[in-house]
């Protein structure tokens, strides 16, 4: 589990971690677009440029974005199987028995592979710099249109940041109940399809009660200290623009800007 | 010996940066059909230490002989089944490991998995629900509608109907009540002397350590500072100086007393005989 | 005045028996009250009751001479805290510092004094080094801790104690409860604090015993402690030091101290005397 690294905060101090979460969540937005974009080589090679000056600032390695990367290698070698057997345009560069492999059945997935490269590496780039809870209170802000046409933005919000808080607590506590019914003879790794159910209810089951003993709990927590949903409250962390999260939205529209000058007017 | 370490050392996440030393050069034996007491503070290794009497952790060098299994660090016994057969591990909390639809199911749930045919299993869990004193008419309940402290003996007994020679507990009176701790501690003492089970127990409580484990084994900080009899442990000044232990409250009491000056014996079975002593030479 | 009237109280779960029956008593303000029961006894039902967590089925509740009702119940969270017995399942924030702040953001108030309470709080509970620390980094009885920090911040009139000190180890237990004393002796803090831990209940100005829904016996501890025979046999003890002053007293030498020291020193004082 703490091998994870997709999707992981990485607690350093950066620029690029001060930055306001909206504003690191406008630019993933941003630049998502333009990585969708038709731009052809020019484009994703500007992209790129731009996302590794970010891993820099970031002070990340560009290890990291592989290591996030490399469960999807089996993905895309299976992708490039199909397509050369399926694309059969441009020029033909290799040819042995019934293999014909064609240019575009290479570039193509090369297309597709430098594209998810892109994205891992963008994603990486905001959920490493940002906390689980700032994002979510970027995410509750800028949702804060839609509170207008009565989306419980400020509910949805508080949920997910319990939810995250209480992974770790989770992960404990599924390890020692395993070790419990592995004490009573539980096998979790082998055994036929009977025993392999059984095993696994007599992890779920155990955990589900105590999510629910403890959902009770924290509900009582929460009302005893004054929570009503729905009702209004102060804010204790409000998020606060600085020159450097507009210099940030600025760069990554110019970026966007660039692509899509390259992808339609040249 | 029921259980013997030799040089055992354990490392939580060894190749991390965050790796963590938990348990060094531990060099230990525990006596068979006797009770031990393993006392020390939180994170001193007490929980890494008896994970490893039935192999749900392995020692990442030296050894552990428990019941005739060996466990090394490269290699899981081939009878793992076995050897967690013969060590019934006890959690922390345990009353949560509670999953079947009904107390009679749960508790033959462990025999079951060790292959004891279904028959033996409801014989053996009603048995062992009878010794942890839940008569027959829990049988068909479901195990979560119970108290929290039955629901422990319910989790206990399923360990007990496994028949293991050796019965280790983590913390078995954590949260409850003096009253459900004194009666789940007899419980314990009994399967120790009616059964002659070896019984190794986690506990925090030094008056329930000192009246009833004959060994005591102290960690600290991953390492065994003490390893002997209880008695000489905690009557002994300076070892109770040196480990800074809580002094059981008679002892306590004792200790204070003869700072004051009183002459008393080495030894009080209880209370009373104390008083007895001190009155006398109060009035005289 | 009291701070707590309870009037005749009674409560059920469903399907079973009733959980309290007829419970009636008085909280002076400004003391410290401890309601002391076996598992089962109906103790932290009746700590959810007087903090409005429940409802009671038949009965009444005043809170600072408010009556618990709906339309109350804003302004009664304003006067009474609870810390319970889970110190993980009572950690909302994900840092100390969000949660002191949770309790805060519900009473509304404003962001700019927000960080002097916190460190005000945090500093109270001798926590002041670990604001910006996550749950799964702290022991037990620094979630506990936090947990007191968080509500001590809303100000409450007073602050219950629902077994807070129960799932701790003894370290965390003995500072705990040093702590809960210390709070005591201040005019404007009533402290109740529900517990299976008859030492505990030494230090408390009033003593309850609920056994079966119903009180069994109320008064000073030392009251209280005197029917050792009855209190044994609703599944409950009595403190070491008055298992040896009745032992004493028996034998005709009268003691008082609470603590072993004392009561030695008693003792020599009268052997010197003789």
């Amino acid at each position: 589990m703490s091998n994870l690294v997709f999707g992981k905060y990485i607690p350093i101090d950066s620029v690029l971690h001060r930055c306001d979460p909206r504003a690191k969540i406008v630019s993933l937005f941003l630049l998502l677009i333009a990585i969708f974009l038709p731009s052809g080589w020019y484009g994703f090679a500007l992209i790129a440029a731009f996302l590794l000056i970010g891993l820099m600032i970031a002070k990340l390695r560009i290890s990291m974005v592989l290591k996030a990367f490399k469960p999807m290698l089996f993905m895309m070698a299976f992708l490039l199987i199909i397509n050369i057997f399926s694309v059969k345009t441009g020029d033909l560069w290799f040819s042995w028995k019934f293999i014909n492999i064609y240019s575009d059945a290479v570039l193509n997935t090369l297309y597709i592979v430098v594209r998810l490269l892109l994205m891992v590496t963008l994603t990486t780039l905001l959920t490493a710099t940002t906390k689980p809870l700032e994002l979510t209170l970027g995410l509750e802000q800028l949702m804060k249109p839609l509170a207008k046409l009565h989306v419980p933005t400020h509910e949805i919000a508080m949920m997910i940041s319990i939810a995250l808080r209480f992974i770790p607590t989770i992960i404990e506590e599924t390890e020692r109940i395993m070790n419990a019914q592995k004490s009573r003879g539980v096998d979790f790794d082998e055994g036929s399809l009977k025993e392999k159910i059984s095993a696994i209810l007599s992890l779920i089951v155990p955990l589900f009660s105590v999510a629910f003993q403890r959902a009770d709990d924290l509900a009582n927590a929460m009302e005893a200290r004054g929570y009503v949903p729905g009702a209004e409250r102060t804010r204790y962390k409000e998020l606060k623009y600085h020159n450097r999260d507009h210099v940030l939205r600025i760069l990554s529209l110019l970026v966007l800007a660039g692509v899509i000058v390259l992808a339609f007017v040249i | 010996m029921a259980i013997t370490f030799k040089k055992l050392n354990h490392t939580y996440s060894p190749d991390m940066p965050y790796s963590f030393h938990a348990l060094k050069d531990i060099d230990l034996e525990i006596e068979e059909k006797k009770i031990t007491a393993i006392i020390g503070h939180t994170g001193s290794g007490k929980s890494t230490l008896v994970q490893h009497m039935n192999a749900l952790l392995l020692p990442t060098s030296g050894e552990v002989e428990v019941a005739g299994f060996s466990v090394t660090a490269d290699k899981k016994p081939k009878n793992l089944k076995q050897l967690r057969q013969k060590v019934g591990l006890v959690f922390q909390f345990s009353e949560y490991q509670l999953f079947e639809e009904t107390i009679l199911k749960d508790v033959s749930f462990g025999p079951k998995n060790f292959g004891v045919s279904e028959e033996e299993a409801v014989k053996r869990a009603r048995a062992a629900l009878k010794v942890v004193g839940l008569d027959a008419s829990y049988e068909e309940r479901s195990p979560l509608d119970l108290s929290g402290g039955q629901k422990r003996r319910v989790a206990i007994a399923g360990i007990l109907a496994m028949d293991p020679e050796i019965i280790v507990l983590d913390e078995p009176t954590a949260g409850l009540d003096p009253h459900g701790s004194r009666e789940m501690i007899k419980l314990f003492s009994a399967l120790n002397k009616e059964q002659g089970k070896t019984i190794i127990l986690i506990s925090h409580d030094n008056e329930i350590v000192y009246r009833y484990a004959d060994n005591t084994v102290i960690l600290n900080k991953g390492e065994v500072s003490y390893s002997g009899p209880t008695k000489e442990l905690f009557e002994n000044d300076e070892l109770v100086e040196k480990f800074n232990l809580v002094l059981p409250q008679l002892l306590e009491l004792k200790s204070q007393l003869q700072k004051k000056g009183f002459s008393l014996k080495k030894h009080y079975d209880d209370l009373e005989a104390l008083v007895k002593d001190v009155a006398k030479e109060v009035k005289r | 005045m009291n701070a707590i009237e309870v009037k005749n109280l009674s409560y059920a779960y469903d399907s079973q028996k009733n959980a309290l029956q007829g419970v009636s008593f008085n909280v002076e303000k400004g003391s410290y009250t401890t309601i002391i029961g076996h598992n089962g006894s109906g103790k932290s039902t009746l700590a959810k009751l007087i903090v409005g967590l429940l409802e009671p089925k038949s009965g009444e509740i005043y809170i600072e001479g408010l009556k618990m009702e709906e339309k109350n119940l804003p302004q009664i969270r304003n006067k009474i805290g609870i810390v319970f017995q889970n110190p993980d399942n009572q950690f909302i924030g994900s840092t100390v510092r969000d949660d002191i702040a949770f309790g805060l953001e519900n009473h509304k108030v404003p962001t700019s004094q927000m960080d002097s309470i916190i460190e005000q709080y945090a500093t109270l509970v001798r926590m002041q080094d670990f604001l910006n620390s996550e749950p799964e980094h702290l022991s037990g009885g620094q979630k506990q801790r936090v947990a007191i920090a968080g509500v001590l911040a809303m100000k409450p009139d007073i602050i219950v104690f629902d077994e807070a000190t129960s799932m701790l180890d003894p370290a965390g237990k003995e500072e705990l409860k040093r702590m809960i004393r210390s709070f005591h002796g201040n005019e404007d803090l009533t402290i109740i604090s529900i517990t299976h831990d008859i030492e505990e209940a030494c230090f408390s100005d009033e003593c309850i015993v609920l056994n079966e829904g119903k009180i069994v016996l109320e008064g000073k501890p030392e009251v209280v402690f005197e029917k050792a025979d009855l209190m044994r046999k609703i599944g409950l003890d009595i403190p070491f030091s008055y298992y040896v002053k009745n032992l004493f007293k028996a034998r005709g030498i009268k003691v008082h101290g609470d603590t072993a020291e004392e009561i030695a020193e008693e003792l020599w004082q009268s052997h010197s005397k003789n």
